[in-house]
Formats: C-alpha cells, sequence, structure tokens
C-alpha cells in the first residue's frame, strides 16, 4: 500500500518540542542537529547518508537523525568532523532512548529526549587553560 | 372486589392534587431528549481531547504523514538530487 500523505506530522505544539530540542542541542553543545521523518525508500541507511549528505557544507559537522515511522527504522548519521566528539557507542545510547519512547506511540517525545542525549554526549566542557574552545 | 372499593381506590388522597398529562411532544422530550443530549454532551467530552490532538502515531499502523525536515536544507528536493552520500560517517541504526 503506497503511503497517502495526509494531515500533518505533528501538531504545533510537538513542533515546538523538537525545534526546541534542536536549538538547546546547538545552544549548549555547540551541535548542530537535522531531523528527518518521512519514509526511507530502499535502503535506509543508504537514503540517510544521501540526506546527511544533502546538508551540504556543514555536513560534516552536522548529525542528521531521520526517522521512517512507517518501516519503523532510525538511522542517526553523524559527519567525519563530529564523530570525534560524538561516538557510535554515543549515538547507539540516544537510538535506544529514541526507540524506547517510539514503541509507546511517542514520536516527537522520542525524538526531542534523543536530540538532548546526543547533545549532552557531545558536550565538551570548555577548558580554561589551554586557551582554545 | 366490591363496587364499593373500587370507588374508594379512585378518590384521591388529602392534599393530592391531579394535574392534567403531559402531551407526547413533551414526554419524548423528556425522556428520550434529554438523556440523548446528555449522551451527546458526554461522547463530545470523552472524544474532543483526542481529535484536538489530531491523528496519533502509532507503530505497526503505518505513517500518513508527508515527509517534514526539521533544521534541513533551504530546497530539500534539489539538494536531494545533487547530493554526494556521506562516505566516512558514523552513527547508529536502529529498529522497533
Amino acid at each position: 500500500m503506497a503511503p497517502v500523505p495526509a494531515g500533518e506530522a505533528f501538531s504545533e505544539r510537538q513542533n515546538d518540542d523538537i525545534v526546541r530540542a534542536i536549538r538547546l542541542a546547538r545552544q549548549q553543545s555547540d551541535l548542530p542537529v537535522s531531523v528527518y521523518v518521512g519514509t526511507l525508500e530502499g535502503d535506509p541507511r543508504d537514503l540517510a547518508m544521501v540526506l546527511h549528505g544533502a546538508l551540504g557544507a556543514a555536513a560534516e559537522q552536522s548529525v542528521l537523525v531521520a526517522v521512517d515511522p512507517g518501516a519503523r527504522r532510525l538511522e542517526i548519521v553523524t559527519g567525519k568532523g563530529v564523530r570525534r566528539r560524538l561516538d557510535d557507542r554515543s549515538a547507539g545510547l540516544a537510538a535506544m532512548a529514541m526507540t524506547s519512547a517510539f514503541q509507546g506511540g511517542d514520536l516527537s517525545g522520542g525524538i526531542a529526549s534523543g536530540i538532548l542525549s546526543l547533545a549532552e554526549h557531545a558536550h565538551t566542557p570548555r577548558s580554561l587553560h589551554t586557551g582554545t574552545r | 372486589m366490591s363496587a364499593r372499593t373500587l370507588s374508594a381506590l379512585q378518590e384521591y388522597d388529602d392534599g393530592e392534587v391531579p394535574a392534567e398529562g403531559i402531551s407526547d411532544l413533551a414526554a419524548l422530550l423528556v425522556y428520550v431528549g434529554i438523556p440523548a443530549l446528555l449522551f451527546l454532551v458526554i461522547a463530545v467530552l470523552v472524544l474532543a481531547p483526542s481529535m484536538a490532538r489530531g491523528p496519533r502515531y502509532r507503530p505497526g499502523l503505518g505513517w500518513w504523514a508527508a515527509p517534514v525536515w526539521f533544521n534541513g536544507p533551504d530546497d530539500a528536493d534539489s539538494a536531494v538530487r545533487h547530493a554526494t552520500a556521506t562516505a566516512e560517517g558514523g552513527g547508529a541504526s536502529a529498529r522497533w
């Protein structure tokens, strides 16, 4: 059965939750997060990589969270540059936090808490003695 | 039963004042209309919150909405068409 788009994916309030989480990640950890919610046709991982690549010049420092609610797939793609402070184990932990919420039917809440989890792991405390930020 | 006791039954008690019966329409309104109205009010009270929230995601029942991309490229279609897939990326995959 082909998916027929009907209606908005999220209510205004759910939208705000996700947007706020993205903003917090940027403010607290300087982590640009992009969230795609829709079908991932073909190989989900490959398509998620393409979507991550579509972020352009910012891709290397960005994290893409791709969610396919229909196929129940979640892909987190981290750019080459951001991978240093956000390793795959941390991404896996965030993925687990998200999927456990998704199982309960809470799509926006899972995405928001997953983003915050990513931000928390990517957080690098400012060192005061090396002169670098 | 004798005629005397029968007529005694039809008499009214002290202080009892007989009133006119209500019409069919009034009876219908009171015994059908009001309960139906009450039923409707309760049904609305129960259903309104979930209707206000809109359709809810339920795992296993498919997905109905158009794709959304938060913090994505400005022109998503052309960006995806001209994109080169990230090669040295990391991350995680999960199912639920």
